[in-house]
């Protein structure tokens, strides 16, 4: 995949003896968003980890424009500019709404540009400026993402990861995420994000990846994978055909 | 009575030492969910530092502190990453139990340098007392106020204000996250092991100068008491440190005032245990939701168990029973006796920590219980020696499970730090009680072991009926855990949570384990103090509950014939090489350190 931000090459990953990933390749192109859509225990998650480092592959190489990071270890790979949005938000819940967007930008030493940088995501999330200082653990669910968005920003990424950012939100939430991961998009950020829910992650996104037990099943932009009747069938609720 | 106002000054005092100890503790349990069992050790050391450079090299007081400050920091860092680091991804317990180790081995270390007996560390300061109230308060006094509240400062300053001190409470709060931040939680471990440290050697060195009193030993009881003031305060939580640590000196000091000297440390560990149940997360605490437990789920490193025959058991238990007609050296009778007894404690042991997941590190206290049950039954109501054995079984098991009962809500760690300190109860009641126990003095002039009135002092005989007892106990044991309670045992260790929903009753199969480890730890207690004629509230001390802990790795978490493996190699063959006796501890120490880091699973396998 020539001209990718991000390169998955053949990768296999293991949990113990369990296989999770089966010569697992993709590509990411720098600007778009492409999301990793999939099951239950079909590795999306595991995809995740792997390129932020919290899991190493057996075998196979994850390049970041080129570079390879495989063997990195994870605070390298954020400065090489990766950032995640994990699942489940992982905010740090004793810390403020303030400290925890500072944290986002814990690898950068230019105070100044940080600063303005906080000023400028406050725009993007009017929200959040009325909730500085605040508990973070104390933030509605939706409130919760907004806050996990607007600290991957702060480290000024080239590529964010987002795993589920849709999970557990209300439609209204949904819809706003949605927009914003949009947005950033529109500001030249890389986005990859794992999916469950097909429908709304093929309407924002540009291309898409489906991934079954471990290995690319299907792939192709949105509009042909939401045309697609396979994928209908298994994630529009088309009809509910059981899954392997 | 003297003046409050003295008690009060004294309680503060004491409780700024503590929270050096306690907000070390809870700044590790932060970042890696740990607790440090080697953190006394390191206090212990700072002590010791302390006096090489005030007695050996003569250095002046802010250079003695920066020495100790340096050198405990640098042995935190060391004990980090050469102790702990090696053992990610290993089961949960693996790390608790490598700072049971580090603890031992630099207790010995010290022991072999300096010797065991205690040593004078005197104070550098001016010894001028400023008259307060009805009493004075020295210069040592304000400068320990003075160090414990500086440190707090600094440290809050550190946290609150300096890029490092956000990645540790960052880290602290959740590590992934943390991680995907861009922080380098290594690192991050290892600042927060060097102030730990470094915050308990301080510590060390102030109490010896306070007492004017230094031991190798003397780390345990820190470790205990940083614990408690952690623990009144909620668990991983600096401010909360600092506070228990400040009622708990308070508390202390208030209670020895009314009571006397050595009802300091029992309050302590009531306290602890009242914490425990009624208030897991700290007193400032509003749930009495039990923490999240980190060490619960794959507690023990899963293993196939290795296939020993039948046969082979029949083998041994002949060759062990022929034994004393073929070697007639009764050194090695002695020993292996010592042995068995010792397998008995294993059993009873594996029964709780490998079978049932409940990490008990008091079991000792079930051999002190057993022990002078059946000897002041013995000795004061005149009962036949066999009954009093059998009577001290049950007795320990339902005084054993009574004492325990309490904690049965608890898992992992808490039930460690739980049964630790009940085992510290039992010593401290039979030592305070002496109306039953003869308090201090011990219990002189225990009847020999008989049968049917027949004493039995040949060491042949006293080998044969130990290591009889021993393989009926063993034989129950396999028996009562091969089938249905066996079954739902592991299911508790597995996930309790899952196990009640399939309808198991923790508590009575929680209970029903410690009962059965009581009547076997009882017995065994009872028939060493039948043997030794002599117990005092020392004999059955927390070194044991540790060594029988490090007896069950070696064989295997729950392996019945590998607790008896574990009992055998760790009494029989240091006493072999007699010249190592020295070494023997420090041996223990790092058998565990081996096992926990290469072979988690023992020799035997976990059952």
């Amino acid at each position: 995949m020539n001209g990718a931000l991000l390169t998955l090459d053949s990768v296999n990953t293991f949990y113990g003896p369990v296989q999770v990933h089966f010569d697992l390749s993709l590509g990411v192109p720098a600007g778009k968003i492409v999301c990793l859509l999939g099951g239950n225990a079909s590795g999306k998650s595991t995809t995740m980890k792997i390129i932020l480092g919290l899991l190493k592959p057996r075998s196979g190489a994850i390049l970041l424009d080129g570079q390879p990071i495989t063997n990195l270890p994870t605070p390298a790979i954020v400065r090489a500019g990766v950032a995640s949005v994990p699942e489940s938000r992982r905010l740090f819940p004793a810390m403020t709404v303030r400290e925890n967007l500072l944290m986002g930008a814990f690898t950068r030493r230019d105070r100044a540009a940080v600063q303005q940088d906080l000023d400028r995501i406050l725009e993007l999330f009017p929200r959040l400026g009325e909730r500085l200082a605040q508990r973070a653990g104390t933030l509605s669910g939706g409130e919760q993402q907004m806050v996990a968005m607007a600290r991957a920003l702060m480290g000024r990424p080239r590529l964010i990861c987002m795993d589920e950012p849709t999970m557990g939100l209300s439609p209204l939430y949904v819809d706003r995420v949605l927009e914003l991961i949009q947005t950033i998009s529109r500001q030249g950020v890389t986005i990859f994000m794992v999916e469950q829910n097909a429908n709304l992650a093929l309407q924002i996104a540009h291309y898409g990846y489906v991934l079954q037990t471990g290995r690319i099943a299907l792939q192709g932009s949105a509009p042909e994978l939401l045309r697609n009747p396979q994928i209908r069938d298994v994630y529009l609720g088309g009809q509910s055909v059981q899954q392997k | 009575m003297t003046s409050w106002l003295d008690h009060t000054v004294n309680g503060l005092i004491i409780g700024n030492i503590y929270a050096l100890i306690a907000v070390g503790l809870a700044l590790i349990f932060g970042v890696s969910n740990l607790i440090n069992f080697a953190h006394g050790s390191v206090y212990m050391i700072g002590a010791y530092t302390g006096w090489v450079c005030v007695a050996a090299i003569g250095t002046p007081l802010p250079l003695t502190l920066l020495g100790v400050v340096v050198g405990c920091a640098a042995l935190g860092i060391l004990i980090e990453r050469f102790g702990l680091r090696p053992l990610q991804g290993a089961p949960r317990i693996a790390p608790l139990l490598a700072t049971i180790g580090i603890g031992l081995v630099l207790e010995q270390i010290a022991q072999l340098i300096f010797s065991p007996d205690p040593r004078a560390l005197p104070s550098q300061l001016p010894a001028w007392r400023l008259p307060l109230g009805s009493g004075s308060i020295g210069a040592l006094d304000l400068f320990i106020a003075a160090v414990g509240v500086v440190s707090t400062a600094v440290l809050y300053g550190f946290l609150r204000f300096t890029h490092l001190g956000w990645a540790v409470r960052a880290t602290a709060q959740d590590r992934d996250a943390a991680l995907q931040m861009g922080i380098d939680v290594h690192r991050v471990n290892q600042v927060v092991f060097a102030i730990a440290s470094a915050l308990g050697g301080l510590s060390g060195v102030l109490v010896g100068m306070y007492f004017n009193n230094i031991f190798p030993a003397m780390g345990f009881q820190a470790t205990l008491k940083g614990f408690v003031a952690e623990l009144i305060g909620g668990v991983g939580s600096v401010p909360g440190a600092v506070a228990g640590s400040l009622l708990l000196g308070l508390i202390e000091s208030y209670g020895v005032a009314l009571l006397g000297t050595s009802y300091r440390n029992l309050f302590a560990f009531l306290i602890l245990i009242a914490v425990l149940v009624w208030r897991p997360n700290g007193i400032f605490s509003s749930t009495r939701q039990v923490p999240p437990e980190p060490l619960t789920g794959t507690f023990i490193a899963p293993s196939k168990p290795v296939h020993v025959p039948r046969w082979a058991y029949a083998a041994a238990t002949a060759i062990f029973l022929a034994l004393p007609l073929i070697w007639r050296d009764s050194y090695i009778i002695q020993t292996l006796t010592n042995a068995w007894l010792y397998g008995m404690l294993a059993l009873s042991l594996t029964l709780v920590a490998g079978t049932t997941g409940q990490m008990s590190l008091g079991h000792a206290g079930l051999l002190a219980i057993g022990g002078y049950a059946s000897a002041l039954l013995a000795l004061d109501l005149g009962v036949p020696v066999p009954l009093a054995l059998l009577l001290a079984g049950f007795i320990t098991a339902a005084l054993g499970t009574l004492l325990i009962f309490p904690a049965f809500r608890l898992r992992g760690h808490y039930v460690a730090i739980a049964t630790l300190a009940i085992g510290e109860i039992v010593g401290l009641v039979i030592l305070n009680w002496e109306g039953l126990t003869r308090g201090p003095i011990g219990v002189v002039g225990i009847p020999p072991l008989e049968f049917f009135g027949l004493p039995l002092y040949d060491t042949s005989a006293l080998y044969w009926v130990s290591f009889t007892i021993m393989v009926l106990l063993a034989l129950l044991q396999w028996r009562l855990t091969q089938y249905h309670l066996g079954r739902a045992l592991r299911a508790i260790r597995e996930d309790d949570v899952a196990a009640r929903a399939f309808g198991i009753s923790l508590n009575r199969y929680k209970g029903l384990a410690f009962a059965f480890s009581g009547f076997v730890a009882g017995l065994s207690g009872a028939i060493t103090a039948h043997m030794y004629s002599y117990i005092n509230h020392e004999t059955f001390n927390t070194q044991i509950s540790l060594l029988a802990l490090t007896m069950i790795i070696l064989g295997g978490m729950g392996n019945i014939f590998g607790a008896i493996v574990g009992a055998v190699a760790l009494i029989g063959l240091p006493e072999m090489f007699r010249a190592v006796a020295e070494y023997r501890i420090l041996l223990y120490g790092i058998v565990l350190l081996l096992l926990v880091r290469f072979r988690p699973q023992g020799l035997m396998g976990t059952v």
